[in-house]
């Protein structure tokens, strides 16, 4: 399963690479959503730095959403996914690496968000070993479930409306408590942020394995 | 062209489903007679707590019965061994009753918390955690109107119900692991000693009973609904196909066929060879 | 009108359209299936459900 992985996160991943989708489609908006935060907030310091970890939370939740249906809409190709599932590999493994692809595609715009958030937003992330880990854990969770509702949607044509409806809600519960470690992060209240830690662990583990277990029956004869 | 003669003549519904559903109202009849009026005022809140022998069946009705069986019938569903579309049906049915008490139990619970509270709403870990149940479930519900074969549809909504139903435990603990507005649980708490006593508790308790029946029928009626459905929606289909047959039209040509007046097959993206519905399920 | 009240009007009338709405589409889809059985079917269905008739 994890040779599986490796090999279709590699493949994801240098699509990505040579497509440059991600890198000049997803990180522009994403950096765009954060000054039009900024637009929609006014200029008042106070507001924008309070509101800060949740709306980079925000811009990285729906970077989530367009790096999954761009995951999705290379293998939308006559045969690409029946190709995939004849080839023999394990669908677990075609899951953790679409969705080890996703996560590292949304690790690269976390740190750019990161520096556009200190700059336009005037923040300072105090304890960075908090606010490293919430990220990580939240991009497990963001990465899985999207990967997981990407599958799902794939193929119908009303993708583009219907992902957005289905993955949110699901991801809601990330954003919340990403934001609220980040929070903690940011101000330098450790315990704050840990708690919220304690629901973000959970979360990633739960939509890893269920993405793992359900993926292969919910591609079968697709 | 033949229609129906793979499928099972369409099954009567079941004769108790009548007596369920004069209990049904019975007992909601009862219950209501017995909340508003018999039973006395609370000692703390006062006529409020009359809205308590119907919030919390409701909810229960809406977590545990509607959205615990669509889960349970969404695994058995998945899982090959007890593979029937009957499970994907069931599922289907109770995900749509469960959106209704859902909904019920927030706008009971904001009635309920505005005299309370003061407020209509306040974002705490119960009312937040139930709120999004809801969009979660109807998630599933416009996952379920895409047109799709029975059996690709019937495993993306059995995914969708699953992951949707990872937060019934988010809401049932949430007013344990978060300070929350809303209050602890009355029956089931940790010591297992509930605080309504008398009149009051009776009452209570037929009230669950009463919304239990009410939900057992309501499900058993939309399930028949959902069997009807997916049977016309082949016939359909069945129809236009045999017509375009006889017209000569196809012979795994796609998009002209794919695309025309018929809406029930219109949805398979690429656009592939059409071919006819395999008939699956009861 | 009293919180209550609301409550318990609000509950009990979307129970009670709800069902109603149910119940209405079921008699319609099954006049929809009964048009499109060959008659020998249909005969059989209707003697069927003139015993077992539900709400």
């Amino acid at each position: 399963m994890w040779r599986d992985a490796l090999l279709v996160a590699g493949k994801d991943l240098r699509i990505e690479l040579r497509s440059r989708v991600a890198l000049w489609q997803v990180l522009p908006v994403a950096v765009l959503s954060l000054v039009l935060y900024a637009f929609a907030l006014g200029p008042v310091r106070q507001t924008l730095a309070s509101a800060a970890p949740g709306l980079f939370w925000l811009a990285v939740l729906f970077s989530t959403v367009l790096a999954t249906q761009r995951s999705f809409a290379i293998e939308a190709g006559e045969g690409t996914r029946d190709g995939l599932r004849v080839s023999g590999i394990d669908p677990a493994g075609v899951f953790l690496g679409k969705a080890a692809a996703v996560a590292a595609e949304l690790a690269v715009l976390q740190v750019v968000l990161w520096g556009a958030m200190t700059l336009l937003f005037g923040v300072h992330v105090r304890v960075v070993w908090l606010a490293l880990v919430a990220s990580f854990l939240a991009t497990i969770g963001l990465a899985t479930a999207g990967t997981l509702y990407g599958a799902l949607s794939a193929g119908l044509r009303v993708r583009e409306t219907l992902l957005p409806l289905l993955v949110l809600p699901v991801l809601a519960p990330v954003l919340l408590a990403a934001s609220r470690a980040w929070s903690g992060a940011l101000t330098g209240s450790v315990s704050s942020g840990l708690s919220w830690l304690r629901v973000l662990g959970p979360f990633a583990v739960v939509y890893l394995v269920i993405g793992i277990v359900l993926y292969g029956p919910l591609l079968e004869t697709a | 062209m033949n229609v129906g003669t793979e499928a099972p003549s369409l099954p009567s519904r079941p004769r108790w489903l009548r007596v369920v559903g004069v209990a049904a109202v019975l007992s909601t009849a009862a219950t209501v007679w017995l909340g508003l009026w018999v039973t006395p005022p609370d000692k703390v809140q006062g006529n409020l707590v009359r809205l308590v022998y119907l919030h919390p069946p409701i909810a229960w009705v809406a977590l545990y019965l509607a959205f615990g069986l669509a889960a349970l019938s969404s695994l058995l569903y998945l899982w090959r061994r007890t593979r029937s579309l009957f499970w994907d049906r069931l599922a289907a049915a109770s995900v749509e009753v469960g959106v209704v008490f859902n909904a019920l139990t927030l706008a009971t619970g904001m009635l309920w918390g505005r005299p309370t509270w003061g407020v209509w709403w306040t974002w705490d870990a119960r009312l937040t955690s139930t709120a999004l149940l809801l969009v979660l479930f109807l998630g599933y519900l416009a996952l379920r109107r895409v047109p799709a074969e029975p059996e690709v549809r019937a495993r993306r909504c059995a995914v969708a119900a699953l992951i949707a139903f990872v937060d019934v435990p988010i809401v049932h603990f949430s007013v344990i692991w978060w300070q929350t507005l809303h209050q602890g649980a009355t029956v089931l708490n940790a010591n297992l000693s509930p605080t309504i006593h008398g009149s009051m508790a009776w009452t209570l308790l037929l009230g669950f009973i009463a919304l239990t029946l009410v939900f057992v029928w309501m499900v058993t009626v939309r399930y028949r609904i959902e069997v009807l459905a997916d049977r016309t929606d082949a016939e359909h289909l069945e129809v236009s196909l045999a017509e375009r047959w006889a017209e000569g039209d196809l012979d795994g040509v796609p998009s002209n066929g794919a695309n025309g007046g018929n809406g029930a097959n219109g949805g398979n993206g690429a656009g592939g060879v059409l071919r006819p519905p395999t008939r699956v399920g009861p | 009108m009293s919180y209550v009240d609301a409550g318990y009007a609000v509950g009990l009338s979307v129970l009670f359209l709800y069902a109603i709405g149910l119940v209405i589409r079921r008699r319609s889809l099954e006049r929809a299936v009964d048009l499109s059985l060959p008659p020998s079917d249909s005969a059989e269905r209707t003697a069927e459900t003139g015993g077992a008739s539900g709400p």
